[in-house]
């Protein structure tokens, strides 16, 4: 009863701090959250891999700037076009790229599906400093135009400039990517995803295709980490090979998730928080962000192995254990 | 007629023969029992019938159809079911959640991604039955991994009967067990599997004798008998072989 009034609360509180956000915290940190929430995403559409279906991409970066990419292209070379169709641009080069590699890719797991993917991570993210007259090389694509944000007749924000209309675009296509890869969850398919994590056998002997199955997820992180690289590319205005094709691109979102917690879905989004003040504490400090990161992981390795979420669920749940012996003792004392 | 047939089978794990040309029949109805000493072959028997490997030699039908190296989802989805020797659950889902994803195979609810999988009330209500006619109820909210063993092993042979498969296949559903709970299992796995085929593969004759219909005894990858349970008690090459020891 209290659970069921208490959520919407904080959902509402949420909501509202979000919409008063740049006021209350000024331009700064207002980016800082565009960082975080970006990254977050990120961080959970590869955790809708790893930790609800078990499979773990080295090479994740590579739909990142798929979507970046597919982004500052189609501003750069079409002329006229309107933002959400450029943005729609990036989500889809960066699905497309799965739904292609989803065949291969989904007949291997464990180490082989994270060594191919390290081997398309390197190979996409060579290709991006070797196609010059396309990529920009290594200079990337910068400072492409940015359109306004238009519902003709209705409304115009412009974007390019403006990191506060940016900040409110940012935020209402993450939350939505947000509540759709967490409705997945939620869905008879979502239960499956889990069934494959704990038992591919079992999922396999109840009458479920495993590789079908993990093809559409394969798809459903790509475009969303995609989407997550689309946003990054224009919160910048820079696309690159090293901001979002580099090995570190695919690697901060698999530590976040591991700090967080892979086995909820709200795990690599505390993680992804974590990182972010850690990183923002650090700068004042020094440059060694990745060191102060690496042992961050480290200890959260040794002391919490199932990340911040896991340890809370592990308490949940022998909770429940304990509730159901107790039920019992008392019915047979 | 024989729902479940194999003509021949042979199978051999790189050299290591297991198998040597099994020709087993189980008629449609039955409740039939594979026995054998250790290492028979038993479960590589199972194995080879329910698509784990492709037999290296012979063949397979069931209702009729030949079916040699199908896949487990295959198979799963033509009726055929099957529980392990070694527990094979979703250790970090409930037991509700390890019978539910049975429940929704069941009916062919495989890529909805469109509806909260909690609201689907006819697959709550169908899957809570389930959970009280085994005994399972206390334990809903329970992960597998953290059941008792009885508790487990009954969710282990529930989720194979969830699915409502036409042949079942029960890899020692008792082992373990105490005598309590071997004795409640016998009697649920009676009334579910009521007007379908059963193949068990058990050591404990009690168990045998008690639920079989008929008997096929398997030593050292052969079929040495196949028969009602009277004609494999009286048979002299098995008691050489096996019931001899067993004092049945
Ligand atoms: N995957 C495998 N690889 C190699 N050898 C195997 C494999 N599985 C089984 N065997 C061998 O095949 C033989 C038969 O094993 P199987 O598991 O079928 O016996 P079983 O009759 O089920 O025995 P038990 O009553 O102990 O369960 C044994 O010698 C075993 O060591
Ligand atoms: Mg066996």
């Amino acid at each position: 009863m209290m659970k069921k009034i208490i959520k919407p609360i904080l959902w509402l509180a949420l909501l509202v701090i979000l919409i008063f956000f740049p006021k209350l915290f000024g331009i700064y940190y207002t980016n800082v959250f565009v960082t975080f929430a970006i990254f977050a995403t990120y961080a959970v559409a590869v955790n809708v891999l790893l930790g609800y279906t078990g499979l773990l991409s080295f090479g994740h970066a590579m739909f990142f700037g798929f979507g970046g990419y597919g982004t500052a292209l189609a501003l750069k070379h079409i002329d006229g076009i309107a933002l959400m169709p450029a943005i729609g641009i990036g989500f889809l080069a960066a699905m497309l790229l799965a739904l292609v590699l989803a065949p291969v890719v989904t007949r291997v797991s464990g180490t082989a599906f994270a060594m191919v993917h390290l081997a398309f991570g390197q190979l996409f993210y060579i290709l991006a400093l070797k196609l010059r007259n396309i990529t920009g090389g290594e200079d990337g694509i910068g400072n492409f135009p940015i359109p306004a944000f238009t519902i003709p007749g209705l409304i115009s924000f412009p974007m390019k400039g403006d990191p506060v209309n940016f900040f409110y675009l940012a935020m209402v296509l993450l939350g939505i990517s947000l509540w759709l890869m967490w409705f997945f969850t939620k869905t008879p398919f979502g239960q499956i995803q889990v069934g494959i994590r704990d038992n591919e056998k079992r999922i396999d002997y109840l009458g479920y295709k495993i590789p079908q199955t993990k093809a559409i997820i394969y798809v459903v992180s790509g475009a969303f980490t995609g989407l997550a690289g689309s946003l990054y590319g224009l919160f910048h205005n820079l696309v690159s090979a090293d901001g979002s094709l580099g090995a570190m691109i695919s690697f901060s979102p698999i530590i976040a998730a591991m700090v967080g917690g892979v086995g909820s879905f709200f795990g690599p989004i505390w993680g992804t928080a974590v990182f972010q003040v850690i990183e923002e504490l650090t700068h004042r400090f020094t440059d060694r962000v990745e060191l102060v990161m690496g042992v961050t992981l480290i200890l959260v390795v040794m002391f919490a192995p199932s990340g911040i979420m896991g340890f809370v669920n592990t308490m949940k749940m022998k909770w429940h254990a304990y509730t159901a012996s107790k039920a019992k003792m008392e019915k047979t004392s | 007629m024989n729902i479940l047939e194999t003509k021949d089978l042979h199978h051999d794990f790189s050299g290591l023969k297991v198998l040597f040309g099994i020709d087993l029949q189980v008629e449609e109805g039955e409740r039939h029992a594979v026995i054998g000493p250790n290492g028979a072959g038993k479960t590589t028997l199972f194995n080879t019938i329910t698509g784990t490997y492709h037999p290296s030699k012979g063949k397979v039908f069931f209702k009729g159809k030949d079916i040699t190296g199908y896949k487990p989802h295959k198979l799963a989805r033509i009726g055929m079911g099957r529980s392990f020797q070694i527990t094979s659950t979703f250790t970090r889902l409930t037991a509700f959640q390890n019978i539910r994803l049975a429940i929704l195979a069941k009916h062919g609810i495989r890529f909805n991604l469109f509806r909260y999988v909690d609201k689907m009330k006819d697959i709550t209500r169908e899957t809570e039955i389930m959970l009280e006619r085994v005994n399972l109820i206390n334990e809903r909210n329970v992960p597998a991994g953290l059941l008792s063993y009885g508790k487990s092993r009954a969710l282990e042979i529930s989720m194979a009967m969830a699915t409502d498969p036409e042949l079942i296949l029960l890899d020692e559903f008792a082992a373990g067990m105490s005598r309590d709970e071997t004795h409640n299992a016998v009697a649920m796995i009676r009334k579910m599997t009521e007007g379908k085929t059963v193949v068990i593969i058990e050591h404990d004759m009690d168990v045998v004798f008690s639920l079989a219909d008929r008997i096929t005894v398997l030593h050292y990858g052969k079929i040495l008998a196949t028969g009602k349970p009277d004609d494999i008690r009286d048979n002299q090459d098995v008691k050489d072989a096996y019931l001899g020891d067993l004092h049945v």
